[in-house]
């Protein structure tokens, strides 16, 4: 079992152990266990980004036992808190650090250098060590098949996106879910709110109240961590989706499915490196062929004829013999965004920085 | 629904949070007590609010519990500064932390859950009218807001509490002299906005947002503190404000929801430049803002 503390408790009893602390790790020997610390910038829930990391990493702990002590820290504020904390659990003896928030790449970095034997795992950043790997989902993969069964589904032809910042992760999300919903209804809109927030569950109903009023019949919460759009949608009757971990039980009967991650494959796969000693910093962009990224919850209101074409094409996504991101695909200012035949490279798609046709929303600079 | 008829049906309930909280405060800072807790009064008021509902309590008992608490907190508040005559601004922003803190602690167990809000009651005939109907189709704690506003307003302009209350804010010598248990009046005033802000936050996480999530208040106690100062200390000019600060956020919603080509930051700031802007022309005129704001307010009266 992993056991969690809150930045509170932890400032607590830093001062009540400090000491003491210190003089443990000093005199940490081979036999004690692999520390692992998971942090996460938000209060962990039941669903959410922070829940789909903490469960990544109870399989490994499953498969360890004993070998491995996990501890997770909620909670941390980006910023100097952050830095501290981290290097204060670092301190503590953790050999293994999940620094699960981009904003946490600069402080993360730094104890990876002062620190070559502790190995760190970074999420969705692009800094590179030889300790020090930056990790990401490749949620496009997901929602590209979430666009099918949406337009499927659509009476109004119109969908909508609540969605947290513009940032490159969050449009290739949209972007392909558009481009999946255009392969089964090429007429489909997609209309997108930007809240500019990570957080803030009133504005995000809001968001979605307005994509509703302006018809959109199924709504895509874009890295919300509450299940603030998808409880919304079960009471207005439209169709919701989100990524990371299942809302099914907050809208039973209009849950369109979830583009879920599990990064245990991964997670497991890194703390073997580092107990065998072979741990090297590398990008990881990992996807449905990873079993990372996994859509689940299907809503069973999705015709039979839609749902074995989102089948076929999951397979072909699994065997990467296609992907979403292959032209034509034009642009939303009608510019040529991939050639016909070309196929976008993963460096051109953690980069992206365009809206595909058929976006409606205009893109914040 | 057009994007019109979206905002119109919106506004009052995007409204009522901000509107609760900035009602208690000014009663408080007319009192001459400046309390910039109002954050973690409401934090506070949420979670317990949102646990009395998610155990199946309803939202009656969930509004008594969130503005006690929030009470119970504001009497820390009250005891710190009045009674031991702290600096009300660092004594506030404590407050506030406390609040955050003991929300966060209160709401650990509940993070992410959902309950049931409240159902919209129609006002019969007005709320089948074109266009405007919406804005007559509301959850009963907005028509109670809207009746507390008229209450506190009639308070102010026609009521010996309402004169007393005053006096205390402005000269609370004078208002001792003439016999006003001033410590005591400024204690109920805070008691008084505490229970408000409890009851903002119960409105936030049991019937507006339905939902519990640490940190979901996201700013809203400082907007009501703002909305009190540029709203001049007028219950008027306070409704105002709430209800233009609701109305130009939807707004910016709708218009991205629309496609409208405007960047989305700019939007999304909107609503304070807009209520600024207004209040700020409205209330332009000194020799009336120096009329309506409050002589003491923030300072310690030791009688």
């Amino acid at each position: 079992m992993s056991y969690s503390i809150t930045r509170r408790h932890l400032m607590k009893s830093a001062a009540a152990t400090g000491v003491a602390a210190t003089l443990g790790s000093r005199l940490a020997t081979a036999a004690e266990p692999l520390g692992i610390a998971l942090v996460v910038p938000s209060p962990i829930g039941d669903v959410g980004w922070g829940h789909a990391l903490k469960a990544g990493l109870e399989p490994v702990k499953a498969a360890y036992g004993d070998k491995v002590k996990i501890t997770v820290l909620e909670n941390i504020a980006e910023g100097p808190d952050a830095d501290r904390i981290m290097n204060k659990t670092v301190a503590d003896g953790n050999h293994f650090l999940v620094a699960g928030s981009f904003g946490y790449q600069n402080g993360a970095l730094q104890i990876a250098r002062r620190n070559p034997k502790v190995s760190v795992l970074h999420a969705s950043g692009f800094q590179v060590a030889p300790n020090f790997s930056p990790f990401a989902a490749k949620y496009f993969q997901g929602t590209y098949l979430m666009g099918m069964a949406a337009a499927a589904l659509s009476k109004t032809g119109k969908l909508g996106s609540v969605s947290a910042f513009a940032i490159p992760e969050l449009i290739t999300s949209i972007n392909a879910f558009a481009l999946g919903a255009q392969a089964v209804n090429p007429n489909i809109e997609i209309s997108v709110v930007w809240v500019n927030s990570w957080f803030d569950p009133a504005k995000e109903q809001e968001a979605a109240k307005a994509l509703i009023a302006q018809k959109c019949d199924v709504i895509f919460s874009n890295a919300q961590d509450t299940p603030s759009v998808i409880s919304l949608c079960e009471e207005q009757g439209v169709y919701g989706f989100n990524l990371n971990s299942s809302m099914k039980k907050y809208a039973p009967k209009t849950y369109l499915g979830c583009v879920a991650t599990d990064w245990s494959p991964y997670f497991k796969a890194q703390v073997d490196a580092h107990l065998a000693g072979k741990f090297k910093g590398a990008n990881a962009f990992l996807g449905v062929a990873d079993k990372v990224v996994e859509v689940v919850d299907w809503n069973p209101a999705i015709p039979a004829d839609t749902m074995a074409k989102i089948k076929d094409v999951e397979a072909k996504i699994a065997a990467g013999s296609f992907s979403p991101f292959t032209g034509p695909i034009t642009k939303a200012d009608g510019s040529v965004g991939v050639a016909a035949g070309k196929t976008m490279a993963d460096g051109e798609i953690v980069a992206m920085d365009w809206h595909v046709k058929g976006v409606v929303a205009p893109l914040p600079k | 629904m057009n994007a019109v008829e979206f905002i119109l049906a919106g506004m009052l309930a995007a409204a009522t949070p901000f509107l609760l909280a900035a009602l208690g405060e000014l009663v408080a800072e007319r009192a001459g007590v400046l309390n910039l807790g109002v954050e973690g009064l409401m934090a506070l008021g949420a979670a317990l609010a949102f646990i009395v509902v998610y155990h199946g309590g309803g939202h009656l008992l969930a509004f008594v519990a969130g503005g006690l608490g929030a009470a119970l907190l504001a009497l820390i508040f009250a005891f710190v500064t009045l009674g031991l005559q702290a600096n009300q601004v660092a004594a506030g922003l404590a407050i506030g932390i406390f609040g955050q803190g003991l929300s966060a602690l209160f709401g650990k167990t509940y993070e992410s859950l959902t309950v049931k809000g409240l159902p919209k009651l129609a006002l019969p005939g007005l709320a089948d009218l074109p266009v405007v109907g919406g804005l007559f189709v509301q959850d009963i704690v907005v028509w109670l807001s809207l009746l507390a506003t008229l209450l506190i307003w009639a308070g102010f302009a026609f009521s010996k509490l309402g004169l007393v209350l005053r006096a205390v804010g402005e000269n609370p010598k004078a208002a001792h002299s003439i016999g006003y248990p001033v410590i005591l009046i400024r204690v109920a005033a805070v008691l008084f906005g505490g229970v408000m802000a409890g009851f903002a936050g119960a409105y936030a996480s049991t019937v507006y947002t339905p939902l519990w999530a640490d940190g979901m208040i996201a700013g809203r106690g400082w907007i009501a503190i703002a909305l009190v100062v540029f709203g001049t200390w007028l219950t008027g000019r306070i409704f105002l404000g709430a209800c233009l600060f609701g109305a130009v956020s939807l707004a910016g919603l709708a218009a991205q929801a629309g496609g409208v080509e405007l960047p989305s930051q700019l939007l999304a700031s909107l609503p304070y430049l807009v209520t600024i802007l207004v209040l700020g022309i409205i209330s332009s005129n000194r020799r009336l803002l120096k009329l309506n704001g409050v002589a003491s307010l923030g300072e310690p009266y030791k009688p």
